[in-house]
């Protein structure tokens, strides 16, 4: 094992000219989790680098997730044969800069990667019937163009709204574009009940532009099955709770609801999908 | 991560003058205010990425365009008194989500200052900040100085509306400056700089709302004027106390009537001496802070 502090690298990868795919675990619906993961596992990632956390993680205690106590984990997966190089992290509290640089050091150094993909989620107040769409922030007009064939929404403009930051994966974006890499934030509007459970169709619409993007040949049966499930849960609460259903009509009619009915909304479907029917 | 210096000003033994943001923003906007009044030149910064956060990413058509970090610049000024480096930091470098500078990255900060300071020959340095004190917005605020020098005590002793801290009843010369107006003065201290922090009072119930004082900014510049040797018009500080004032008022009429008639009470505290005993007694002081502080807490934190 050789060390670059605050890098580890378990074994030396054998790329030539990869991308990075990059997803934070606190993202909206899991988005990014669940999208490296599902890369991780269709492309048989091998962990081969991970950066340490003391620096950039507050570590006066753990969270707990579903039961189970977390620590906070950066690391690195290789998926040899696709030259993709997967990074799954926390999002670090601390010393941005010199955390997103050890990424790229890595990304870099040791993977040549050459275009780097940020995943993120961001709250919709469209029906989960829309269909999921594809934002890309791109870090330069020569990868605007690069994109241009594919099915995204490329034209965004945006500012920080006082009072707010911005993301880190504009910030990695950036530190991208000062090291000549190309650079792609992706981000999935996800309907706002859906924030705080997992979206299916946002993780395939965010992996099927992978999959054409870096030529992945994943079979997706799995996914869509879990699309199917989902789909029909929500459709046995819309049938069992006529308010519900009133509610999602009128969003399908691109009608917005009050403070009040957008919060029973939320509380019914978390309910509802988290016990089960 | 660094200096960047874009030019280097011929200076004759500058005095720095460094501000960054705090409680009512009296430091920055004094220091900000005397270096629009003088039009001074800006020739450096300190690089940001290493010390903040971004605080601003603009996207247009889809393409990042640029991402804007907090400012930390240097400004010169050749006066027929003093030659004068500003240093002003939009931001404190924070960590572990702390409201000031401490640790590691502010104590590398105020060393870049002083780096500058020291690469010009400065051996003087003013920092300001807030006093947070039992006194009425009515009131004009006094400046608390401290130096961190012995030999620099009796030159304060001759600025006006200026008190030491042994001045301050109940404080027994002792107290602390948070953050970098303060971590400054110790780091000149210890590298062998002179320097005063120059606080100006601000009144306990106003700290914690989202509000400047430009009042307590304005006693501050006019004891500055004065060790600088310079005149400068303050009147545009007047019309934003102006504005500032209303909206003090507006927030004090809100405050419940027997918490008021207390608070009140503080516009005779400037007919006290110094060292006089207070026109307040120690029990009601308590009772005041303890007033505050639930008045804050039953409105929701600071806004």
């Amino acid at each position: 094992m050789s060390q670059e502090y605050p890098i580890k690298i378990y074994k030396k990868p054998d790329l030539l000219c990869s991308s990075l795919v990059l997803g934070w675990s606190e993202d909206m619906s899991n988005l990014g989790r669940k999208v490296t993961g599902y890369l991780n596992r269709k492309l048989k990632g091998q962990k081969f680098a991970e950066i340490e956390t003391e620096d950039f993680f507050s570590l006066g205690g753990v969270a707990i997730e579903d039961n189970l106590a977390q620590f906070p984990e950066s690391k690195f997966y290789i998926c040899q044969e696709h030259e993709v190089v997967v990074f799954q992290s926390g999002s670090p509290g601390a010393e941005w800069y010199k955390f997103l640089n050890s990424v790229l050091d890595v990304a870099e150094h040791h993977c040549k990667v050459k275009e780097v993909y940020t995943i993120g989620a961001m709250v919709s107040f469209s029906a989960h019937t829309t269909p999921r769409e594809l934002l890309a922030v791109v870090n330069s007009a020569e990868t605007k163009e690069v994109l241009s064939q594919y099915d995204l929404t490329r034209d965004l403009d945006y500012q920080t709204p006082p009072g707010e930051r911005p993301t880190l994966n504009a910030f990695l974006l950036w530190i991208a574009k000062e090291r000549n890499i190309l650079g792609v934030s992706l981000w999935v509007p996800i309907p706002f009940y859906l924030a705080a459970m997992e979206d299916a169709q946002a993780q395939k619409k965010v992996l099927s532009f992978l999959n054409e993007r870096l030529d992945l040949k994943i079979d997706f049966s799995d996914l869509d099955q879990e699309i199917r499930e989902q789909n029909e849960q929500l459709a046995r609460v819309r049938s069992r709770f006529p308010q519900i259903d009133d509610y999602i009509n009128r969003l399908e009619s691109n009608l917005m609801l009050s403070e009040e009915e957008n919060g029973e909304l939320i509380k019914k479907i978390e309910d509802f999908l988290m016990e089960g029917d | 991560m660094g200096i960047k210096l874009y030019q280097e000003p011929q200076l004759e033994n500058p005095i720095l003058v460094a501000g960054w943001p705090g409680i009512g923003n009296i430091g920055i906007i004094a220091v900000d205010t005397l270096r629009r009044i003088l039009e001074a030149e800006e020739f450096g910064e300190i690089e940001p990425w290493d010390f903040f956060y971004p605080r601003r990413v603009v996207i247009k058509k889809g393409v990042l365009e640029y991402l804007e970090f907090p400012n930390s610049k240097f400004y010169f000024k050749r006066t027929e008194g003093k030659d004068i480096i500003f240093f002003i930091g939009e931001e404190q470098p924070t960590e572990g989500g702390r409201m000031y500078a401490e640790g590691r990255k502010a104590y590398h900060m105020a060393n870049l200052v002083l780096d500058v300071a020291e690469e010009f020959k400065c051996r003087r340095v003013y920092t300001s900040g807030a006093a947070v004190a039992l006194t009425h917005h009515t009131i004009k605020p006094r400046v608390w100085a401290v130096p961190n020098s012995e030999s620099l005590i009796p030159e304060i002793r001759g600025y006006g509306n200026t008190v030491l801290m042994s001045d301050i009843e109940g404080r027994g010369g002792h107290g602390n400056i948070t953050g970098l107006n303060g971590l400054l003065l110790g780091v000149a201290k210890k590298r062998g700089f002179e320097a005063i922090c120059l606080m100006g009072e601000i009144p306990v119930y106003l700290q914690g709302l989202p509000l400047s004082y430009p009042k307590a900014s304005k006693s501050v510049l006019e004891v500055l004027n004065y060790s600088l040797k310079i005149e400068v018009n303050l009147g545009k500080l007047d019309e934003l106390d102006q504005k500032v004032e209303q909206r003090i008022e507006e927030f004090y009429q809100q405050i419940p009537p027997e918490m008021r008639g207390q608070l009140d009470r503080l516009k005779q505290v400037a007919d006290a001496q110094p060292t006089e005993p207070g026109p307040i007694t120690e029990d009601e002081e308590k009772r005041i802070m303890e007033d505050v502080e639930k008045f804050f807490k039953k409105r929701g934190g600071g806004g």
